[in-house]
């Protein structure tokens, strides 16, 4: 009896708790977030300005993110496909499977550090954060949705009219803003705080052993005039000699621009996480890094659009030993963040 | 007389109702409603899905679907000034399947008199630049009738589908031609036609004049630039669809306007 009337006081409680949060709703101040570059990264290309970040604003984009419904069948989240222990790639998968029995024909790339990217998806689709969210939801293999069915499901759950009226006070909630809130949640998913970085701004936790140091020196030799910039990618499209797979023939940025020079060319991924995003390519075919550089060392294969850089002095690929791929592989591994993979601001609730 | 009384009765009715309502005309109404139709045509025939249409290659081509993004229209006045539509306004899919779309209703049209009309075909690289702010809800309105380009989060400018035959392959295939933004090509043009002469659009508040345009669906694949569909069913870019946008420049005419 006693307990009976300690929860009944506790359930009272939460009662007026819930309550006077109700009844904040109108009054609350949304809280505006300072995006913060870290100091070794190069410049944010994201409109930081014309599209400013709130505590409310990503709170929603989170949201929506880890939200079924905004798919065909309500279960393909953008988290189903971009997981955050695999920093937001989808693990293991060559090829992610969507709604009904899609299949996609490339690789889930992963979510991070969008703000300073100003092309975006493996062909440079579209060079807008914003609308990114579009192509995935709107994919009929991957997500499927309708933006009307998506707006009407959002104007009519409480929560989310809630949130949004925080995030957007006096504002529709519809696609706009629906696609504002995810840009600013994406923006604000920054991987830079791996041991490399710590290296790069001279914290505690910093110190490469001699073998991952070696490991840099290499990289910056071998790989960096491409995975360039503490980013480790200088945002271009280049054809790295991958046979076509011909069952699927993805030519690549070629579809975005139909230009005979685009052909088989592929956006130059960043390395941060490497570890994590396994498999790798832009269509997942290699399972390990030192297939990666098995390939870079000896596979590549000639062809029109091959990028210069993989064929000069008259042979194909970098002259790697295997030494050198293990000091490279040992390099890769610093740039593991933790930090983001566990971060719960990033987390599915 | 008592006949005559009686009209002199309803003549003045007449007056005071005509002087009442050109006083609020001249009083109040400084904007009125102007009406663009978009009439499909393919060659000499009126419009039709699912009939064949010989094009000058030989190919017959039956089409099964016929939209276009009409876009930031400008009227010009006859004493050479513009009214430019609020461009937020500004973003029409004309959908051969719904008549409605056809008739783009333009609203708070300065009173005046106007003699041409420049539109676009398309979304234009102002406006993609201005980004989700001003495009998002155009991008739902697209995704509903198939106008949207998903894989790029763009737009097709013009989506003209159905089957096709050949003089040497008398089997229907389907063909696919659309138009849209290629990277940093943003394929929007632009098409300015002037009314005939002596035929001006009299915006009035108590006058919606109507232009009626035809719009001659066969230029896209049978313009200037002959797109032969045996060589390629599916045009989603490249040289074709650059070749397609140059034949909307010759796809327009205005047959009439209507001032009631």
């Amino acid at each position: 009896m006693k307990m009976n009337s300690k929860n009944f006081f506790l359930l009272v409680a939460i009662g007026f708790l819930s309550i006077a949060c109700n009844s904040d709703d109108d009054e609350y101040t949304d809280v505006p977030i300072v995006f913060e570059k870290p100091s070794n990264f190069p410049e944010v290309m994201y409109d930081l300005n014309g599209y400013p970040l709130s505590k409310a604003g990503v709170e929603l984009g989170k949201k929506l993110f880890y939200d079924g419904r905004l798919s065909s069948d309500g279960i393909i989240s953008c988290g189903f496909c971009h997981i955050q222990d695999d920093a937001f790639t989808h693990h293991g998968h060559t090829f992610s499977h969507g709604v009904g029995e899609g299949i996609g024909t490339r690789n889930a790339p992963p979510v991070q550090n969008m703000a300073f990217q100003n092309n975006f998806m493996w062909d440079g689709a579209t060079d807008d954060l914003n609308a990114l969210s579009l192509i995935p939801i709107s994919s009929p293999i991957e997500m499927d949705g309708n933006l009307n069915t998506i707006v009407a499901m959002l104007n009519s759950d409480a929560q989310y009219k809630s949130m949004f009226a925080r995030a957007f006070p006096n504002k529709p909630i519809d696609t706009e803003h629906m696609l504002k809130a995810l840009g600013q949640f994406m923006v604000t998913m920054v991987s830079s705080n791996s041991k490399f970085d710590k290296y790069r701004r001279n914290e505690t936790g910093g110190n490469l052993t001699a073998v991952e140091l070696e490991g840099y020196q290499l990289f910056n030799q071998k790989c960096a005039s491409c995975h360039a910039t503490d980013l480790f990618t200088d945002n271009t499209f280049r054809n790295n000699g991958l046979q076509p797979n011909p069952q699927i023939d993805d030519k690549g940025r070629f579809n975005v621009t139909q230009s005979e020079t685009d052909k088989y060319k592929f956006k130059v991924p960043s390395m941060r996480n490497i570890e994590k995003t396994k498999p790798y390519m832009h269509d997942g075919r290699l399972f390990t890094l030192e297939a990666v550089l098995d390939h870079y060392a000896s596979q590549v294969v000639d062809m029109p659009t091959l990028d210069p850089l993989l064929k000069q002095n008259g042979s194909t690929g970098i002259p790697l030993t295997a030494a050198e791929k293990t000091k490279i592989i040992a390099f890769l591994k610093t740039l593991t963040d933790e930090d983001f993979l566990t971060n719960p601001k990033f987390s599915e609730n | 007389m008592k006949l005559q009384l009686k009209r002199i009765f309803v003549v003045m009715s007449f007056a005071i109702a005509f002087t009442s309502c050109s006083s609020d005309d001249s009083n109040s109404e400084t904007t009125g409603k102007l009406v663009v139709e978009f009439d499909n045509v393919y060659k000499a025939a009126n419009f039709a899905f699912n009939t064949e249409y010989t094009n000058s290659n030989g190919e017959k081509v039956k089409v099964t679907t016929a939209k276009y993004i009409v876009s930031n229209i400008v009227l010009t006045k006859t004493d050479g000034t513009t009214f430019v539509y609020p461009k937020n306004d500004s973003y029409f899919i004309v959908d051969e399947s719904n008549s409605e779309s056809t008739e783009l209703v333009l609203n708070n049209i300065p009173v005046a008199d106007y003699k041409s009309i420049k539109f676009g075909i398309g979304v234009d690289q102002a406006r993609w630049q201005q980004g989700v702010e001003a495009q998002a809800n155009f991008w739902a309105e697209a995704q509903a009738t198939e106008m949207e380009w998903g894989w790029t989060a763009g737009y097709k400018y013009v989506n003209l589908e159905g089957t096709f035959t050949t003089p040497s392959n008398a089997t229907a295939a389907q063909f696919q031609a659309h138009t849209g933004r290629s990277a940093e090509n943003y394929n929007y043009t632009e098409i300015a036609l002037n009314f005939h002469e002596g035929e001006n659009a009299l915006v009035r508040g108590n006058n919606n004049p109507q232009i009626h345009i035809m719009a001659d669906l066969s230029h896209i694949l049978d313009g200037t630039n002959k797109i032969n569909l045996s060589e390629g069913a599916s045009i989603h870019g490249g040289v074709k669809m650059s070749l397609m946008t140059q034949n909307l420049s010759n796809m327009f005419t205005v047959d009439h306007v209507h001032n009631d």
